[in-house]
């Protein structure tokens, strides 16, 4: 009697296959290489894995999570990053200072400007160069607008991973409006490519003022009457509160910032506690809450499109006319050196850390996106829930994939 | 010859084809009835519940698809306009057509059986939901006397056959080789299972006021004012049946077993083509069937909501003579030109034949009107089967509207609310109904 | 800049300093041997004086000749950013112990700097690649990368990079550092 060593394929079981296992078609994939993972992917009794992505209706983007499933109970999650993997820093290095913010553009797709931000002011700091206050103000009010979009577009998207359909189709029309503006401003409906070293593209023009002022005029109670749809819903308060609960000590030490911290009930906030750019001259509230849950992320978010609200009035009423670029040479030699400049998008702090040996090119840059940070916290908030949480849990830390997998 | 049929187009060869293959098949028909057409009808006479049976069952399968189609039109129109968008527009007329081409599209579609699924019990369970939702409409009153099959158990019989789709979902979940879809096909069983039971527990007060199972009585004892209705007697009855139709039929925000947002579209992930669309059908017309026996139970059925004055037209058309030619002839000449002329009349830049397409179209729609009238008035099955269908999409409406506001509950929620809040309050509208009628009497 | 925060941490610190604290815009940069970071960070994060309890960040850096792990901090004591460069690891063999234990979420960061420049960080419990794929060899990140290499043995290969000038990568480093890991 001979024993067959041949294995049925992992394709068409009638098929069988002589070679020896591949590294990726062991379940787990391939031997444990660390604590972590052994732990991980040893099943315990009853338990299953099942493998959510990366072609998955709604893992925003291209995530793959693993779950080990006790029934419809998680009882332990995986994140699988690297499928939008692009390796801006590379790139970065090995692009001139100006092509170098195109790069960082794309990140977090939804909010590019703040992804533009970071480089810029880290890139203004190695070149010592003093940015006008016209550009300042200009910079403050298209970056507030995009907070508002991406805020406006996270309320419907965690609404469609909640199951509701409708809106995600009322919050695009905000979003809609203001890429539009911002398409007036900046030549670009998302990638807006619009901060420059030493300033902005181009100045104020007449199409974005008077979308603006006609968008300003109404945004409020617009926004409101797409608010009242889930605030005042039984089903998606009951769904939403007390799910995904984080307190904030735990959100420090995992390094959480922006929204999910401050819905901990700790006010940190970029623009106050370490301020850039002309956020000290402006009058607004940094809104928090103590819950800490799913609800909470939510609600604080709705919170802060009232006080971009308020900034964006200011800076109309404030803006100083004069220059809007410093002036400098095409080709940017910074001294060598470090520098390094954070600034408070919608989803946290994005930061970038840049490092200049004295040629055209950064040596290192280092781009810090709050969604990778957030990410990972979802092995933290979700075993315990069911399968049905998963997404609405990742829904409310807001990552976006092109941030986390950079 | 062969040249000539190269040149011939597509549907042509197929005509070509066809007529004179028709041709002789006709006259084949033609001596096979005139030889045992007697014999034929004699056996069809002597088994009439048998044949009725089989035509209501046909007449059911061949009417499920387009209701479905219609359900699943009014779906993407009315979320459309809900959620600010246009919704279908471009296939036959305000896109009324692309439900249809949707049915064409899953039937044109590759029909795959995934490696590892269990092939037999994979092909069977699209058709075991897709049966269990149609003959439910077997025993459904849509007007008076059109009625597939009045069975005394008729209420008891549809939640028989309505429980025999979790067998289907099941066997789709468990047979496709899919975590996804095993999720997705357990949760249906927790949720449908779970469901059935206040579903059942809410109509028994009913069932006790209306003393039968049978649906066409219950329908016959709600009349003629629709203060008879027994949504007025049993409100808290309506209000649990509605909400656990809304579960069994997997409508938002009971639609746990494919909520896409979390497993994908859980038992049917891995199916694709027709098989596809049979659980997509069968989904349409659960949501038709559970409104119509909302309808049938609550609402009055085919009943309208007032008695209609009865009116009885003494004219007998066969007593006209020659004069119902000529009147058939005449009367749209007349009325026509009777329409048009204020056209002509009150506007004097109206051209005269702009005034007469006007008054051709005003008689037609005036002619149309009274002939519905008339068969309103004349045939109680007009009647009732209008009353009938404007009920049942009202509350189609209502599921698409839902569909369109609410967000999804969880499953724990869902099995929580059916055993702790809709279970008992059945219960106590039972005892609330029996005791009242002990105190009151019949 | 804040002079206070540099004499202060040149009081409490000045023994594991490894070279002078430089103040440059809004922030503050103190260099330290890898051995005492756990040590530092500690202090750092503990010690209500200085409050860091923010990290901020975490990156590796190659700088040609050594490799260095970066550490941004952030106190409400202080106006300043606080980079903490843990200086000097070798190459071949570089290692700096974890901060997992003070932040969690840094867990991550140490995971892709392993992932982009070989960085081994002891104590993390989930030290694997992030962004690669599993059974990939090379620190992408690291100056002497060679892009061509990789792209032969890829599904790409062909394609080539400007990179190509640069030297080949050290497979024995890359080696050393597996070994040392697994």
């Amino acid at each position: 009697m001979t024993t067959d060593t041949r294995r049925p394929s992992a394709d068409d079981p009638r098929v069988l296959l002589d070679e020896e296992i591949g590294v990726y078609e062991q379940i787990p994939p391939y031997p444990p290489r660390t604590e972590r993972e052994a732990e991980f992917y040893t099943l315990g009794d009853g338990q299953m894995f099942i493998n959510m992505g990366p072609q998955h209706p709604s893992t925003h983007g291209v995530l793959r999570v693993v779950l080990k499933l006790d029934g419809e109970k998680v009882v332990d999650i995986d994140p699988v990053l690297g499928y939008l993997h692009r390796g801006v820093e590379k790139l970065c290095e090995n692009a001139d200072y100006h092509q170098a913010i195109c790069y960082t553009d794309p990140l977090e797709y939804i909010s590019s400007l703040f992804c533009e931000w970071s480089p810029v002011i880290a890139f203004e700091k190695l070149l010592d160069v003093e940015v006008p206050r016209r550009a300042e103000y200009i910079r403050v009010l298209s970056a507030e607008l995009n907070r508002i979009a991406s805020h406006a577009l996270f309320m419907g998207w965690f609404a469609l991973d909640l199951g509701g359909l409708t809106p995600i189709l009322w919050s695009f029309i905000e979003r809609d409006e203001i890429v539009e503006m911002l398409a007036a401003l900046t030549g670009q409906r998302m990638l807006f490519n619009y901060f420059r070293i030493g300033g902005v593209n181009g100045d104020l023009n007449h199409e974005f003022m008077s979308r603006l002022g006609f968008w300003m005029s109404r945004a409020t109670q617009q926004i409101e009457s797409n608010l009242t749809l889930l605030n005042e819903n039984e089903l998606f308060v009951r769904r939403a509160r007390g799910l995904g609960t984080i307190d904030s000590a735990t959100a420090l030490r995992m390094c959480m910032t922006g929204p999910n911290l401050r819905a901990t009930g700790l006010p940190f906030d970029v623009r106050r506690a370490h301020p850039y750019s002309i956020y000290p001259e402006l009058d607004f509230d940094i809104p928090t809450r103590t819950e800490g849950d799913v609800l909470a992320r939510y609600l604080l978010r709705m919170d802060e499109i009232k006080q971009s609200l308020r900034i964006i009035d200011q800076c109309l009423h404030q803006m100083p006319d004069g220059p809007i670029m410093a002036r400098l040479p095409r080709l940017l030699r910074p001294r060598p050196g470090r520098a390094y400049a954070a600034i408070e998008g919608p989803r946290g702090q994005y930061s970038t850390y840049a490092i200049s040996d004295g040629t055209d090119q950064p040596f290192r840059m280092r781009i810090h996106d709050p969604s990778f940070i957030h990410l990972q916290s979802v092995g933290l908030l979700m075993p315990g829930n069911l399968v049905a949480d998963t997404m609405a849990v990742m829904a409310s830390l807001d990552p976006i994939m092109g941030g986390v997998d950079k | 010859m062969s040249r000539a049929w190269g040149r011939l187009t597509l549907p042509g060869k197929v005509v070509f084809t066809l007529v004179p293959l028709l041709l002789v098949l006709s006259v084949a028909l033609v001596i096979v009835i005139a030889v045992f057409g007697g014999a034929m009808l004699d056996i069809l006479v002597a088994n009439v519940g048998i044949v009725r049976f089989l035509v209501a069952v046909t007449i059911l399968l061949l009417l499920a698809p387009p209701s479905a189609f219609i359900i699943i039109y009014m779906e993407m129109k009315i979320i459309a306009l809900m959620n600010l968008r246009l919704g279908p527009d471009r296939v036959g007329p305000w896109g009324t057509l692309l439900s249809t081409v949707h049915g064409l599209k899953v039937l044109m579609k590759e029909d795959f059986t995934p490696t590892g699924a269990d092939r037999i019990v994979f092909t069977w369970a699209p058709i075991v939901v897709f049966m269990a939702s149609v003959m439910g409409a077997l025993v459904i009153p849509f007007a008076p006397g059109l009625i597939a099959q009045d069975l005394n158990v008729g209420l008891l019989y549809f939640f028989a056959v309505g429980g025999l789709s979790v067998v289907g979902l099941l066997m789709a979940g468990w047979s496709s080789y899919n975590k996804y879809s095993l999720l997705g096909g357990l949760r249906s069983a927790a949720q449908m299972i779970s469901y059935e039971i206040p579903l059942t527990l809410s109509v028994v007060g009913l069932l006790i006021l209306a003393g039968t199972m049978s649906l066409n009585t219950i329908v016959e004892n709600q009349g003629p004012w629709f203060t008879d209705w027994y949504v007025f007697q049993q409100p808290l009855g309506f209000v649990i049946f509605f909400i656990a139709a809304t579960a069994e039929a997997n409508r938002t925000p009971f639609d746990l077993t494919e909520a896409d947002s979390e497993i994908v579209a859980g038992f049917a992930t891995e199916y694709s083509g027709m098989r596809f669309g049979f659980f997509f059908f069968a989904e349409y017309i659960n949501v038709f069937i559970m409104s119509a026996l909302l309808v049938t139970l609550f609402l009055g059925g085919w009943q309208a909501p007032f008695p209609f004055p009865e009116l009885h037209i003494a004219l007998d058309p066969g007593s006209l003579g020659i004069w119902l030619l000529l009147g058939i002839a005449i009367v749209p000449v007349v009325a026509t030109l009777v329409l048009a002329a204020p056209f002509y009349l009150l506007r004097s830049s109206t051209p005269w034949w702009q005034a007469l397409i006007a008054g051709f179209l005003l008689f037609n729609v005036l002619a149309v009107g009274a002939v519905l009238g008339i068969a309103y008035v004349n045939f109680d099955f007009v009647a009732g089967i209008l009353w009938f269908m404007g009920k049942t999409y009202a509350f189609v409406f209502v599921f698409v509207w839902m569909r369109g506001t609410l967000p999804r509950i969880r499953i724990d929620q869902l099995m929580g609310f059916a055993w702790k809040w809709l279970l008992p309050a059945s219960l106590v509208n039972l005892f609330v109904t029996a005791a009242a009628i002990v105190v009151v009497g019949n | 800049m804040d002079r206070v925060l540099k004499r202060r941490l040149k009081e409490r610190f000045g023994d594991v300093l490894t070279g002078p604290i430089r103040q440059r815009h809004d922030e503050t940069e103190m260099r330290i041997a890898a051995r005492d970071v756990q040590d530092v960070m500690r202090a750092l994060h503990d010690d209500p004086t200085f409050d860091f309890r923010f990290l901020s960040d975490l990156a590796g850096v190659d700088t040609g000749s050594h490799m260095q792990a970066v550490y941004h901090l952030w106190s409400a004591t202080t106006a300043d950013w606080l980079r903490v460069v843990a200086d000097d690891l070798d190459r071949a063999r570089p290692r700096v112990p974890s901060v997992t234990f003070l932040w969690k979420g840094a867990e991550w960061m140490e995971r892709e700097a392993y992932d982009m420049f070989g960085i081994v960080f002891e104590g993390n419990r989930d030290l694997r690649r992030i962004y690669m794929p599993p059974d990939y060899e090379s620190f992408p990140l690291r100056k002497d990368f060679y892009l061509a290499d990789d792209a032969a043995r890829s599904p790409g290969a062909g394609v080539r990079h400007m990179e190509q000038s640069h030297a080949p990568h050290n497979a024995t480093a890359d080696a050393l550092v597996r070994k040392t890991n697994a």
